[in-house]
């Protein structure tokens, strides 16, 4: 996927100008930045959700091939988790039959099983998530795009989901856009990290690559040699594009 | 007694405390009638009221009159939902028609709808029809601004999630806003029932030669105060049966709420 030299408005304020960034094939990418610096924009406009006023956003895929997963579940309160994941198999032609057979087996497979006939409401958190999950992941994806999908989750099974997430990107090679507003989180689970400046006009001020080895661990990923000086970089990174001090930076990566 | 006491002050055992009020009162009622507090022109008995019920079913006529209510407040319950069910969505999707119809809602919403009920005698005769056009127009306003909000106030990341998983225009109305409109329309049935019975009954009190409200109309021109309560609490029982339904209804259809 390429994002090239894309500009997008909020409310027809400029938020964003001039991004450009890519995530290879089986690659981890994660967008970091300030507040209100457009990182969800961005995301939106790659999803087709929103249309960039200048740039191109090239999927470089069929946009069927393409999963997404939102901060908030979103998922349909009138549905059971099964009918909730066979919803985008049925509408890719897939039989009702055949479709709550694999909704099944990747709810089984993200840990829900017994939990098939569940209406939404009646389950916790983690497991609205990891349905919301397994709805995406059914669906085959090559190219997930995720906006902050773990920020409402607590931290014991925010771990717990994102390690699953690792595991299944990991073995499906699976490419990710990630945008977080958690440091260790996009160093810890990324190949590339891509810094946003300071909105409005916001660009990509920096990105970083993260020599971690795969497959990864989310707790072994932090003792990693690498992981405490990319952790201190970025923070002090961002903490200049906070308080606007960052334009030399952003200026030498440009 | 002591223990009796604290037994029956327990939360689970509400009802009985609602029914043990009740029959104080029926007795003081009752009692204060025996020995002539109440004058029974105005307030009969409570046995009274229950010998005029007993005499009501006894005569097989009340059949025909609760056949006429049911059928107009049904009526234009089906006709209510219906029509406020298809103006509310096309209003809700397409502006110009919410152009039209809005004004006219809300100017029905603003005055009290039941004064339309001698315009329908006229418009409708003295039959079936304009109780009908009540128990309709009361229902469609309250069931078109339900569905008309429901869909204008949709939960944008339903349908982006839709979109987004490969969903199309018709997969959008079905998965998310037909539900939508459905859990509207569930949630005000029982408003909806009541205010058909109110057309119903009202549309009979202002002109009639059956139903409900005509008797009640009788009762009031005959000076019949036993009657006339007899009737309120005929009424009464069957909107609270037709309530009790709605709710099982709705807890049915409503499992994922």
């Amino acid at each position: 996927m390429r994002v090239n030299n894309v500009s997008l408005s909020y409310g027809g304020e400029p938020v964003l100008e001039g991004a450009s960034l890519q995530v290879g094939s089986g690659q981890f990418v994660s967008l970091v930045g300030p507040s209100g610096s457009g990182k969800s924009s961005l995301l939106r406009a790659a999803m087709g959700l929103q249309k960039p006023f200048a740039g191109t956003v090239d999927l470089e895929l069929p946009r069927s091939e393409v999963g997404i997963l939102f901060q908030d579940d979103a998922l349909l309160p009138w549905r059971t988790a099964r009918q909730n994941v066979s919803l985008g198999l049925r509408f890719r032609g897939m039989g009702k039959r055949q479709a709550l057979k694999k909704a099944d087996e990747w709810l089984a497979r993200l840990g829900l099983e017994g939990f098939e006939d569940r209406y939404p409401r009646r389950l916790s958190g983690g497991q609205r998530k990891r349905v919301a999950l397994a709805q995406v992941l059914a669906l085959e994806p090559k190219l997930l795009l995720m906006d902050e999908p773990f920020a409402s989750l607590d931290a014991i099974v925010r771990t717990k989901v994102i390690q699953d997430v690792v595991h299944l990107v990991e073995k499906e090679k699976i490419a990710v856009l990630l945008v977080t507003h958690d440091l260790e989180e996009a160093i810890s689970l990324s190949d590339v990290v891509y810094l946003l400046s300071q909105g409005p006009r916001a660009k990509i001020s920096q990105h970083y690559s993260i020599p971690i080895p795969r497959p990864r661990d989310l707790v072994r990923a932090r003792l990693h040699p690498a992981y405490a000086p990319l952790l201190e970089k970025l923070w002090n990174d961002l903490s200049r594009e906070v308080e606007g001090t960052g334009s030399a930076d952003t200026k030498a990566a440009a | 007694m002591s223990a009796f006491a604290n037994t029956i002050m327990k939360p689970g055992y509400a009802i009985l405390r609602q029914i043990v009020m009740l029959a104080i009162v029926l007795g003081l009622w009752e009692l204060a009638g025996i020995y002539g507090y109440l004058n029974p022109l105005y307030m009969p008995r409570p046995s009274a009221i229950g010998v005029t019920l007993r005499d009501l079913f006894s005569d097989s006529k009340i059949w025909m009159h609760m056949q006429a209510t049911f059928t107009a407040a049904l009526l234009g319950l089906a006709l209510g939902v219906l029509a406020g069910v298809v103006f509310g969505i096309l209003a809700a999707l397409v502006r110009v028609i919410s152009e039209l119809i809005e004004p006219i809602m809300l100017v029905l919403n603003a005055i009290p709808r039941v004064i339309l009920a001698p315009l329908f005698l006229i418009w409708f005769g003295i039959g079936l029809g304009s109780k009908v056009a009540l128990a309709f127009v009361l229902v469609a306003v309250v069931i078109f601004f339900n569905v008309f909000g429901s869909i204008r106030n949709i939960d944008r990341r339903l349908v982006e999630r839709v979109i987004t998983l490969g969903g199309g225009r018709w997969a959008l109305i079905r998965q998310v806003y037909l539900p939508s409109v459905a859990a509207s329309v569930l949630q005000n049935l029982k408003v909806s029932v009541g205010f058909a019975f109110t057309g119903a009954v009202v549309g009979e009190f202002v002109g009639s030669s059956r139903g409900l409200g005509y008797l009640i109309q009788f009762a009031q021109s005959s000076y019949n105060a036993s009657l006339m309560m007899a009737l309120v609490l005929l009424i009464l029982v069957v909107v609270l049966i037709i309530f009790a339904i709605a709710n099982q209804i709705e807890k049915f259809l409503m499992q994922w709420r």
